[in-house]
């Protein structure tokens, strides 16, 4: 793993790493990688990948209107809201 | 008469004969979370609730409920209404819930009550406590010590004697590893039995909450209450649940546990294996049948799961943005910066690395070399246990392959060498299926943890094997001198 990839997946995932830091975290993420490698030698051709221990179908419920709206509780939360919104910081000019 | 290191069951029994009422109880319970403070269990103490939900019960109403009054701790990790819920982050400092989990309120419902909410790992990413923005927790066994993580603030407060249980979340062994470094009991049930709605997701197909206690009665006291199907978590087994107390003392005269043949035993530190070989001696005079399986894909588990547990984390912690809640950097320039300085800024570094592995292994181009790989290397693992438990109905290995670790002494130049501890906890989590942490003695003065592993929706079978050997054995008693432990 290079700089450039890491500096790549930094941006996927919207975050910046420290420039003192840096040289440890690609340390780190290529030493876990290298673990993850390590299943290359399991052969699984034909296996289905299990990508839930529960391999049902989500069960479905009526479609009952509920009473359960806290919209004021939720935007209390928020960093910056006014009365019906989330507020951040101007997107079209 | 003190009620540290008391049990649910004997807290009971002290209510019921009006030895204590519920509010003394709660002020008790209470003063030793404050007399305690340097652990470092507790991130927000829930005081003035408790006292005053406390005072309400009338400890003569007829109920069948157990938890009457009974206080509990629960990790900082399940929302809590109205009650500050950090996941130990930063980024969440400041959030308060409109609601609370359904494994709190079931518990809540039952007639308990919440004394606080337990310091953990930042977003149960890790096994230590070390990770956690608000300081570690403090081992009572050994202050210098680990309590284990990511629930270590809640096996930390029970080991303690401050409460007689807590809640707990377990994804790699995040309830079972820290009690067996804190000497207590803790229940990983199988995925689905509890619901997950309200716990702040790190891995949703891993995910699990369960109870730690003092015993295996207590375990299944919690797990009576916590369990059943929520409409609001669409992985809530929809199932009756049996009641887990119920044949907790069943003799387990013939039963088969079976002995991985991959883990090799051999290669752990000799009093490690000393003490797993004395627990099969007690199991065998109860009337256990030791029989060695193999689980050829077991020993993959930790890179299966170092792949699947980032994969799912980088895609749950997305919704940390510093938009809706929690916390938001300052001096931005425009939204995309806004997201990018919060995030940095608000999550710790074992959180960043999960997220970037995580990133990257579903990234195009690593998608099906390292997380499709990894699901299906998780299916064998999954048959692997299924033909196990053709022959056998538990499985027992050690919980961890050592005690607790001093603070800094392992994982800071290498995190795989952490990740290495989870070895015997984590294909449990894999594979969906329920197991139990008990204490087994002491090695070095530190508590070491046995594990029973469980088929799916067995708990009543992990809960009577545990109980039948806690009631031939005294482990559990053991208790830390919190006046010496320095």
């Amino acid at each position: 793993m290079d700089q450039e990839t890491v500096r790549t997946i930094c941006y996927l995932a919207r975050l910046d790493i420290d420039q003192s830091k840096s040289g440890k975290i690609q340390k780190d993420l290529e030493r876990i990688i290298d673990l993850i490698g390590e299943l290359q030698r399991i052969n699984t051709s034909d296996v289905e990948p299990l990508y839930s221990p529960l391999e049902m179908t989500a069960f479905m419920h009526e479609d009952i209107e509920s009473s359960d709206n806290k919209k004021e509780r939720f935007l209390e939360n928020a960093p910056a809201s006014n009365e019906n919104y989330f507020l951040v910081p101007r997107v079209v000019e | 008469m003190s009620i540290q290191f008391k049990t649910i069951v004997e807290l009971r029994a002290m209510l019921d004969s009006k030895q204590i009422s519920a509010a003394e109880l709660m002020q008790e319970s209470l003063g030793l979370a404050k007399k305690h403070e340097e652990l470092n269990c507790f991130i927000t103490m829930n005081e003035e609730q408790a006292l005053k939900k406390a005072s309400a019960i009338n400890l003569d109403e007829k109920t069948t409920s157990n938890l009457l009054g009974i206080p509990l701790a629960q990790k900082d990790l399940f929302c809590t209404e109205g009650l500050r819920t950090t996941c130990s982050s930063k980024i969440l400092s400041n959030f308060i819930p409109p609601y609370t989990a359904t494994a709190v309120k079931n518990l809540e419902d039952a007639g308990s009550v919440t004394i606080g909410k337990t310091n953990m790992d930042e977003f149960a990413m890790g096994s230590s406590n070390e990770t956690s923005f608000f300081g570690s927790v403090h081992n009572p066994w050994k202050k210098e010590y680990v309590p284990g993580g990511s629930s270590g603030g809640s096996a930390a407060a029970v080991a303690a004697g401050i409460v007689p249980a807590a809640t707990g979340t377990d994804t790699g062994g995040s309830i079972r590893q820290p009690a067996a470094h804190c000497g207590i009991t803790g229940l990983k049930p199988t995925y689905g039995r509890v619901s997950r709605w309200g716990m702040i997701a790190f891995a949703s197909s891993l995910d699990q909450a369960g109870p730690l206690a003092r015993t295996s009665e207590d375990c299944a006291i919690l797990l009576n209450a916590m369990s059943g199907f929520d409409s609001k978590d669409t992985t809530s087994l929809n199932i009756e649940v049996p009641d887990f107390l119920e044949n907790i003392n069943k003799p387990i005269n013939g039963i088969r546990i079976g002995i991985i043949k991959e883990f090799n035993l051999a290669d752990l530190d000799s009093k490690v294996q000393e003490r797993f070989e004395e627990s099969k001696k007690t199991y065998e005079k109860l009337g256990a049948r030791f029989v060695e399986v193999s689980l050829p894909n077991i020993s993959a588990s930790v890179p299966t799961y170092y792949s699947i547990a980032p994969a799912e984390c980088s895609s749950n912690l997305s919704r940390f943005d510093g938009v809706r809640f929690g916390y938001r950097a300052e001096n931005t320039d425009d939204l995309n910066d806004l997201y990018i300085k919060s995030r940095s800024e608000g999550f710790g570094d074992e959180v960043k690395r999960r997220i970037l592995i995580g990133t990257y292994a579903l990234s195009a181009g690593y998608y099906d070399a390292y997380y499709k790989k990894a699901q299906q290397v998780r299916r064998l693992i999954k048959e692997d246990f299924e033909h196990a438990f053709e022959s056998v109905d538990l499985l027992m290995t050690p919980t961890s392959p050592n005690t607790a670790f001093k603070f800094g002494s392992k994982g800071t130049q290498n995190p795989v060498e952490l990740y290495l501890e989870d070895l015997f906890t984590i294909s449990s989590n894999l594979a969906g299926i329920p197991a139990i942490s008990i204490p087994h003695g002491l090695v070095n003065s530190l508590p070491a943890g046995l594990q029973l592993i469980g088929n799916f929706l067995r708990e009543d079978q992990l809960l009577n094997a545990a109980h039948i050997f806690q009631k031939n054995s005294d482990f559990h008693h053991l208790k830390p001198d919190l006046e010496e432990s320095q």
